[in-house]
């Protein structure tokens, strides 16, 4: 059996090295280990077979592998990595959008051999946690992902981008510490043998019911911080406005959603107990990211921050999907992440590209731009019409399935996020009228179409974009395969 | 062993000499009175290994003591000579040995 | 199981060939030699899906039945034997022909193939034509898969769909403000109806799937396959409140889509768009979806008693309501807009009362008489570039076949006998007129809907009378208007044809199968009759009102002193219900989010920074401790020191002595 994980993770590696190394030469380094990387997470789809659950119904993971590391008379942690149909798309994501963020920033100019690197080892870190099934290896992973992105926002970023960085940093540091103790204390309270899930799983489900309703709340805001949950939403905002463009693809697309699968793998399959007891706060804390993020959308001027704080009123669907705790529920968690990730990474490169084409991005200034840059307004019409959730668009199956599940489980609460769909397209669609209808107007002489690697890399995304909204089936067929189903 | 005096006495004479070790401490800002008060207040330590070790009920652990002693000794000789070093050092720096004005390692 | 042999099986070439032609029209289009290729390869593909469609209905016509084709699984959830869903379900996408979507599939392809063929005159000086071409058939193949759904779900699909070509089309003269502002209304005011739609079907679906429907519904989904009422009411008993909910939820789905009371607003302002847009998405296929809706949902879910006064109600009234705002209008396709909100209140009506295929039935001849008075309407505004009632006038000399179009499609609209709307719309009326006894409370919807009759005439015969009568236009600068091309009058001529004939195929042989029930009645009787008479009588009374005020160019001016000068205002400000909503949406919505971004800035983020502030400060004071002078860090060693002594010496033994903590 090869070690098929460590492969990849040592091949992206080599090449986030190469590219650091490679000088002038770092794009098509990049370029290239990003598409290996594209194709290697292709086959391991194409070979994916989940084991199932073994005798003691502790779950199995595809791929496994496990080396021991560290190990005292009291802590055994090890080297323990495998994949299931919950890490599977977010892998998928991984690779697409490193590629794409690859192909966008193509003509990056300043320091492009660092650059490319940092790009690079951001979507290791995300793989690295998407991947990791012990304690240690995860947090590892988890804070690897932080450095690369601080610098990106901290050299790469606008004029603001110093205080961006810094409270991007302060924040998501300290949801990783909490996180940290609360999986600390998972392991230590259950006196689980090992730091590995398949050695935490029986022992955590075990805990008292007081015990995993605190964890879980502890779960809920160290990886909430980083989906983020109102109130503790500000850094994300800011961080977007001052990022580079790929910065903020990859801060979207992958940061947020490894809050979503933190509390998926480490949340909800091993304390379940305090999920349950602990839906309330779920509730409320998602209904008010979904209602805050969508009113506030409404206000912004700068197009990234519309998207931003659309953003975070989709990872407050996604909240509320995983808080219902059904099989559907979790379903769409998985699929809505993915979605947001090919959808979001779209929007803020088509606010990137409005930001090269017109030297400014605010909605009150440009209008009109659809004669000049025809093929940027089709990307904005797109990505706006995936975001509102339009069917035949990757959006709206993840979002049909949260909302069925919701409607399941409580009621007519359903309503809420219901309601502040309309309000999603309002903004959206105000947006598309004031920018890209009516009389030209701020638009500088000269402003030309969108370059061809920025074109090509929307495209990519918006031809995922039809292709999942058709064919979800392609994504959902893998889901299933997750201990959440427990179909081999 | 006859014990012609008392532990208190013993125990009383290294707190003093402590005492007076922490009060030159506190209140000298020559440096050369300074290295010595904080050897009076090693002496102190000296004398309580000394003492404790003459009463030890193993010959193995009144050797402990004994030889703790001996280290220490050579210890407080050691930093004698590293504190002297910096006294010249600091006078000739700044033609003062004022403990109080050597403030330049704060940032 | 797809079988080659089957016609019905073929089904999904009727959307997918539109389909294609929006790919092929959208990136070809443009690099076309002439703009107008790309238009004919629409109307090709256009054809071909006419010309299956209507073989699909003659097919249904001669054997009638249910055929269902399920082609693909879009979604499927296995049930893992516990939890939300413990069978799982799986949703599929695929093709049902029935006899009403057979109905709906003649109305959507004829049309449609009509309407491209003459948007290729009326268009043909636009820059954006293969965009227009392409949005076009996006919308047939949106609006054909919609007829085709075979679940209820599918049909929200393509419901969404049909509604955004809808919005681009409405926009597609994007650089005036006033169109991109029609367009985004259209979309939100209809989005607020899907989402009811939506929450209805969560609830459909979870009856279903909770009240454990073993065979079907589980491995379907959501199909509403016939049949499914009776096995509805059984599982509902004892639950008919969620049913009347989930009626009620279906209904404002269908107020959103088909413009009806209080959603109605955005219809007369999607006549921004190019008419022809109006005539085949805003009066033949897309704003009837909602009429095809509920007229699905009543048959196959079945509606409460309760729901069916809702509906009755929204539909009387919106009929009347939308006819008064028609009245007072100067634009001549706003005029037929507010007409064909009323005449869908008419079909609402009819299928709340529980006659559903009395409301497919005018549906079905609504759609060519309508079609017709757009693409009429359509040729005098190509011809003199206005669409101001008052500067027309004397254009029935120039433009004879437009003229005699406009006639056919107002006397159809106006109930004449024996145009189409006559037979179609008695039929309503004598249907629900048999329903007043056992339900008294429709007695003022049915009052509102034979009321509307006289408004009807009236004001479609004001626009045709301003518009052709007289011997000259009112404003001398219009030029000299003259008949648009082949393209353009041949449709015309074929869809008034349709407006004289479609009303009598309920009657012929065969046909009729598609729409069992309409027509006349099995009981026709004297009280019939006298409505009949009733009706035609209110009709004629319109027409000659119009003729008596603006006949051979007069034009009734009300005096500035007229105590129905208010009146008038309120009609023109279409009772001020936009202005409200303008209201709410701006300075109330968009006041809140103003509200909540300052909250966000100077709030939660003030908090961020004043605790940021306070730590900053905090160790600013800390650090002056940091003197640097020796002496006093042996201060605080020596004190550590102390408090460490006092800590073992003093505390430790106080509080063991004490019993510890």
């Amino acid at each position: 059996m090869l070690p098929t994980l460590s492969i990849l993770l040592l091949s992206l590696l080599a090449g986030t090295v190469l590219t650091f190394l490679a000088g002038k030469a770092a794009r098509w380094v990049a370029l290239g280990t990003s598409m290996l990387f594209l194709l290697e997470v292709g086959a391991l789809l194409a070979n994916f077979t989940w084991p199932g659950v073994n005798a003691s119904g502790v779950p199995q993971y595809g791929f496994a592998e496990s080396y021991p590391w560290i190990t005292l008379p009291w802590l055994h942690i090890s080297y323990t990595v495998g994949a299931d149909g919950i890490s599977l798309p977010l892998i998928l994501l991984t690779a697409i959008l490193q590629l794409v963020t690859v192909v966008y920033s193509f003509e990056e100019t300043r320091k492009p051999a660092a650059w490319f690197g940092l790009v690079l080892l951001t979507c290791l870190g995300c793989f690295g946690v998407f991947i990791s099934l012990d304690i240690l290896l995860f947090f590892l992973f988890w804070e690897l992902v932080l450095i690369p992105m601080f610098f990106l926002i901290g050299y790469w970023g606008g004029l603001n981008r110093r205080y961006a960085a810094l409270k991007f940093f302060v924040y998501t540091h300290v949801g990783s510490i909490v996180m940290l103790v609360a999986l600390l204390v998972t392991a230590f309270y259950s006196h689980a043998p090992s730091f590995d899930f398949a050695g935490l799983y029986g022992p955590a489900q075990a805990l008292g019911v007081t015990t995993q309703v605190f964890l879980f709340a502890a779960m809920l805001l160290g990886f909430g911080i980083k989906f983020p949950i109102v109130p503790f939403h500000t850094w994300l905002p800011d961080a977007h406005v001052e990022a580079p463009t790929g910065g903020s693809v990859l801060l979207a697309g992958l940061l947020l959603k490894l809050g979503g699968y933190g509390l998926i793998r480490w949340g909800l399959e091993l304390l379940p107990t305090g999920l349950v007891h602990d839906q309330p706060l779920l509730y409320a804390v998602a209904f008010a990211s979904i209602i805050w993020g969508s009113v506030i959308a409404l206000a912004q001027r700068d197009l990234k921050r519309l998207v931003a704080y659309s953003s975070i009123n989709h990872m407050g669907i996604v909240l509320l999907a995983i808080a219902v705790d059904s099989n559907l529920g979790l379903l769409a968690a998985v699929l809505l992440m993915f979605a947001h990730g090919i959808v979001s990474a779209l929007l803020f490169m088509v606010a990137g590209s409005v930001h090269h084409t017109f030297g400014s991005r605010d909605i009150a200034s440009i209008h009109g731009i659809t004669p000049r840059t025809p093929v940027l307004s089709t990307m904005v019409m797109v990505g706006s019409l995936a975001s509102l959730g339009l069917p035949a668009l990757i959006s709206f199956p993840a979002e049909f399935g949260a909302l069925l599940a919701t409607w399941d489980r409580i009621g007519y609460w359903v309503l809420i996020p219901l309601l502040l769909l309309v309000v999603t397209a309002a903004f959206y669609l105000w947006m598309m009228q004031r920018m890209l209808f009516g009389p030209m107007e701020g638009v500088p002489e000269g402003a030309r179409d969108v370059r061809w690697p920025e074109a090509l890399a929307m495209s990519l995304l918006v031809a995922l974009t039809v292709l999942y909204g058709i064919l979800p089936g392609l994504l959902t067929n893998v889901i299933i395969h997750s201990p959440v189903y427990g179909l081999p | 062993m006859s014990d012609p005096i008392s532990t208190a006495s013993f125990l009383g004479l290294s707190g003093a000499l402590l005492g007076v070790g922490l009060f030159g401490i506190l209140t000298r800002r020559n440096f050369i009175l300074l290295l010595i008060s904080i050897e009076i207040a090693i002496n102190a330590a000296v004398l309580n290994f000394v003492y404790f070790a003459a009463f030890s009920s193993t010959a193995a652990s009144g050797l402990n003591g004994q030889a703790a002693a001996v280290v220490l000794v050579g210890l407080a000789a050691t930093e004698i000579a590293v504190g002297l070093a910096i006294v010249l050092a600091l006078s000739r720096l700044r033609g003062s040995i004022n403990v109080a004005e050597a403030t330049s390692l704060r940032l | 199981m797809f079988d080659p042999y089957n016609i019905f099986d073929w089904a999904f070439l009727v959307p997918l060939l539109p389909a294609l032609a929006f790919v092929f029209v959208g990136l070809l289009g443009p690099r076309l030699k002439r703009l107008e290729y790309g238009g004919w390869l629409a109307v090709g593909f256009g054809g071909a899906a006419m010309a299956l469609g209507v073989t699909l209905a003659a097919e249904e016509m001669l054997s009638p039945g249910t055929y269902t084709d399920q082609q693909y699984t879009w979604l499927s959830l296995p049930g893992n034997g516990s939890g939300a869903f413990p069978n799982g379900f799986s949703l599929v996408v695929g093709t049902l022909v029935d006899p009403i979507s057979a109905l709906m599939l003649i109305v959507v392809t004829v049309v449609g193939f009509l309407v491209l063929l003459y948007s290729i005159g009326y268009m043909h000086q636009d820059r954006g034509l293969p965009r227009y071409y392409a949005e076009l058939s996006l919308f047939l193949a949106a609006m054909n898969g919609l007829v085709l759904s075979d679940n209820l779900l599918e049909f929200f699909l393509f419901w969404e769909l049909v509604g955004v070509c809808s919005y681009f089309l409405i926009g597609f003269y994007y650089e005036k403000p006033s169109a991109a502002s029609a367009a985004k209304e259209a979309f939100l005011v209809t989005r607020v109806g899907d989402i009811l739609f939506l929450l209805g079907i969560f609830v459909y679906f979870s009856t279903y799937a909770t009240r454990g429907a073993a065979g079907g519904w589980a491995a379907n989904g959501f199909p509403f396959v016939q049949g499914n009422a009776p096995y509805l009411a059984g599982a509902m008993g004892g639950h008919s409140t969620t049913l009347t909910i989930a009626g009620l939820l279906i209904l404002g789905g269908a107020a959103g889509k088909s413009a009806q009371f209080p959603l109605h607003v955005w219809l007369p302002d999607a006549m921004e768009g190019p008419t022809t847009v109006s005539a085949l998405i805003h009066a033949a296929t897309m704003v009837a979806a909602g009429v095809y809706l509920l007229a699905v949902a009543s048959l196959f879910l079945g509606f409460t008693p309760t729901d069916q006064l809702a509906i009755v109600a929204i539909g009387g009234f919106t009929s009347f309501f939308a006819a008064t705002m028609a009245l007072v209008n100067p634009d001549i396709k706003r005029v037929i807009a507010y007409s064909t909100i009323s005449q869908l209140g008419y079909m609402v009506l009819a299928v709340g009362a529980g006659f559903a295929m009395v409301g497919l039935y005018h549906l079905f001849t609504h759609a060519f008489f309508k079609a017709l008075l757009f693409l009429a309407a359509g040729s005098v505004i190509h011809a003199v570039g206005t669409q101001d009632l008052f500067k027309m006038g004397g254009l029935g000399k120039p433009m004879r076949i437009t003229g005699f179009a406009f006639l056919v499609g107002g006397l159809s609209l106006s109930g004449i006998f024996p145009f189409a709307g006559f037979w179609s719309k008695d039929d309503i009326l004598s249907s629900v007129y048999g329903t007043l006894a056992t339900h008294p409370l429709y007695w003022p919807f049915f009052l509102m809907a034979l009321v509307t009759v006289f408004l009807t005439a009236y004001y479609i015969f004001r626009a045709f009378f301003l518009t052709f009568s007289g011997s000259a236009p009112r404003d001398p600068g219009l030029g000299h208007a003259h008949e648009g091309a082949w393209v353009m009058t041949g449709p015309l001529l074929v869809l008034s044809g349709l407006a004289i004939v479609a009303g009598l195929l309920p009657f012929a042989h065969g046909f009729g199968s598609l729409l069992p029930g309409a027509g006349i009645p099995p009981n026709y009787g004297s009280t019939d009759l006298l409505l009949s008479g009733a009706s035609l009588g209110l009709a004629g009374l319109g027409i000659g009102l119009a003729y008596y005020l603006w006949g051979n160019g007069r034009v009734f001016a009300l005096a500035d002193s007229s105590p129905a000068q208010p009146v008038r205002r309120l009609l023109l400000r279409r009772y001020y219900m936009k202005d409200a909503y303008d209201a709410v949406g701006t300075r109330g919505v968009y006041g809140l989010a103003r509200g909540a971004d300052f909250v966000e800035r100077y709030m939660i983020d003030g908090t961020v920074h004043g605790l940021e502030r306070a730590f900053a400060g905090l160790s600013d004071r800390l650090r002056k401790i940091e003197s640097g002078v020796v002496l006093d860090y042996a201060a605080f060693l020596v004190s550590g020191l102390l408090f460490l002594l006092l800590f073992l010496l003093v505390i430790g033994p106080w509080v063991a002595s004490n019993g510890g903590l």
